[in-house]
């Protein structure tokens, strides 16, 4: 009677789209790539090395940390895992170094026509 | 063996979380559950229970609360009613996604407007598809044994999911029944110490809760509906447990009454169940073939288990204690399941349903004659007319 009644399926997570369990992941020491947040950005901001002075300002304004100073090279890096694109450095940016480009500009940007998302 | 005592189900709830030793308990009030916080506050404020009692602004900071706790590695317990309930809404998902298996004890009542303090299960009816595990009690007795499965349930490793214990506001929550509580022993045997997996730690440090890309959605999706596939067998085992060392008689997900050779049946949860099954022995002395099946767990849904405990019946009549307006049936939620449940057997019983015991009234005894005659005029029919009757209406 209950025999031959349909079963439940199966489901079988792919190993390379597996999630860690209740999305727990060790706290990140620098950054943590296994969660990304930068997909929804539409803009990024560019830097100009001739116009930087250094100053750390937009290391400081950003809510994200993606701007960090590279003692050696003497230059700002920027982290395009993490930039939401919001622009608050390039507003904050004192002398202009910082201008927003459309994702759409670059070859790897996050808002692309064939994959969205 | 233990005595028996006379007890409410809020009691009964709050002697349960007593007896699993919560450690984080999170109030806010609301009637009728509310009685099951003043019983702990009081529990606590005494020494007998050791835990840290925290007043929620509201439902959504208890339930934030009680996420922050269990996600430390507390035992965590809360509750509500009602609106209370809905007020929490966008917590259920975070904290069954996040795999935080802390307890919600719920005392039913109706939802606004304009403000009703009757009983009636469409508060955590209304929840149910949040991924949380979701069941009714039947009898303060029973609150209080659901509040030590559920919780075994929950933390299984296998499972990690939040539960909702149930009962009906004030025909459990606040009338007294008679209530054996587990000796210290057995609940020890029964309900091993809550072993989180990756707790917040200041020497192991890790993330909780964060944002993942649209493409990391659907396998996290899966990975919860996966577990689901494994929770019956943890209930089984559960309760199997249980009953051996509480000597107890529990089946897992319903519980069958007089329904081997029955023609037709009652398909109910919660406290109307007791007028069910007292209503079912007077139908029978009447001639009337009668018999009622109980669901104890709504998350997971038994499909199988009542494709088996009712396969055999020729007309069901569920008796439904929440509101789907406008829904498949237009009455409420539990018929929609039922009847897909029953789909793919080759002889399908005639069902339909019953609005009853909405906005906190009684079902009458008279009112399952009433649904008794209903159900066996459609046997007689060999067709079902309506999917729904309103009891009184």
């Amino acid at each position: 009677m209950a025999k031959g009644l349909p079963g439940y399926g199966t489901i079988k997570v792919p190993k390379d789209r597996e999630v860690p369990f209740g999305a727990v992941t060790p706290a990140p020491v620098c950054t943590q790539n296994l969660f990304q947040t930068s997909n929804w950005r539409i803009v990024r901001p560019v830097k100009d090395d001739e116009k930087c002075t250094r100053c750390l300002i937009c290391y400081l304004s950003c809510p994200d940390a993606c701007w960090i100073y590279k003692e050696k090279e003497n230059e700002m890096e920027w982290v395009a895992g993490f930039c939401k694109g919001c622009q608050i450095c390039i507003h904050e940016c004192p002398t202009g170094a910082l201008t927003a480009v459309p994702e759409l500009d670059f070859p790897d940007g996050v808002i692309r026509l064939e994959k969205p998302f | 063996m233990a005595k028996e005592q006379m007890m409410t189900g809020c009691r009964a709830a709050a002697e349960g979380a007593k007896a699993a030793e919560v450690e984080v308990i999170c109030s806010y009030p609301i009637r009728p559950y509310t009685a099951i916080m003043m019983e702990l506050a009081k529990m606590v404020a005494n020494g007998e229970l050791n835990a840290e009692f925290v007043h929620g602004e509201g439902e959504h900071a208890q339930l934030s609360v009680t996420l922050g706790a269990c996600a430390s590695g507390a035992r965590a317990f809360t509750g509500s009613s009602g609106v209370g309930v809905t007020y929490a809404m966008e917590v259920y998902s975070p904290m069954a996604g996040g795999r935080y298996p802390a307890q919600m004890s719920i005392a039913d009542r109706t939802l606004d407007p304009p403000g009703d303090f009757g009983s009636e299960h469409t508060d955590a009816m209304s929840t149910r598809d949040q991924g949380w595990l979701l069941g009714w009690a039947s009898s303060p007795q029973e609150v209080y044994d659901n509040t030590l499965i559920a919780y075994r349930v929950g933390e299984d490793h296998r499972v990690m999911l939040p539960q909702m214990v149930c009962q009906d506001g004030y025909f459990i929550s606040h009338i007294p029944d008679k209530i054996v509580l587990g000796e210290r022993s057995q609940v020890k045997e029964f309900l091993p110490p809550y072993r989180p997996i990756g707790p917040l730690s200041t020497t192991k440090p890790v993330s909780h809760g964060p944002q993942i890309r649209p493409d990391q959605g659907a396998p996290m999706d899966a990975m919860r509906a996966q577990t689901f596939l494994a929770v019956p067998k943890v209930i089984e085992e559960a309760t199997a447990d249980f009953n051996r060392i509480f000597g107890r008689k529990y089946d897992p997900f319903v519980e069958q009454y007089k329904l081997k050779d029955a023609e037709i049946a009652f398909f109910i949860m919660g406290a109307h169940a007791n007028t069910c099954r007292a209503s079912v022995d007077r139908l029978r002395k009447k001639g009337v073939k009668a018999g009622m099946a109980r669901l104890r767990w709504v998350r997971p849904w038994p499909t199988h288990q009542l494709a088996k405990a009712l396969g055999h019946v020729k007309a069901i009549g569920v008796i439904e204690t929440s509101t789907s307006y406008g829904g498949a049936m237009r009455g409420g939620n539990l018929i929609h399941e039922l009847r897909a449940s029953l789909y793919d057997l080759d002889k399908r019983p005639l069902v339909t349903s019953f609005m009853g015991g909405l906005g906190g009234e009684t079902i009458w005894p008279a009112d399952f004659d009433y649904m008794a005659k209903i159900l066996t005029k459609m046997v007689k029919e060999k067709r079902t007319r309506n999917y729904v009757y309103w009891l009184g209406m």
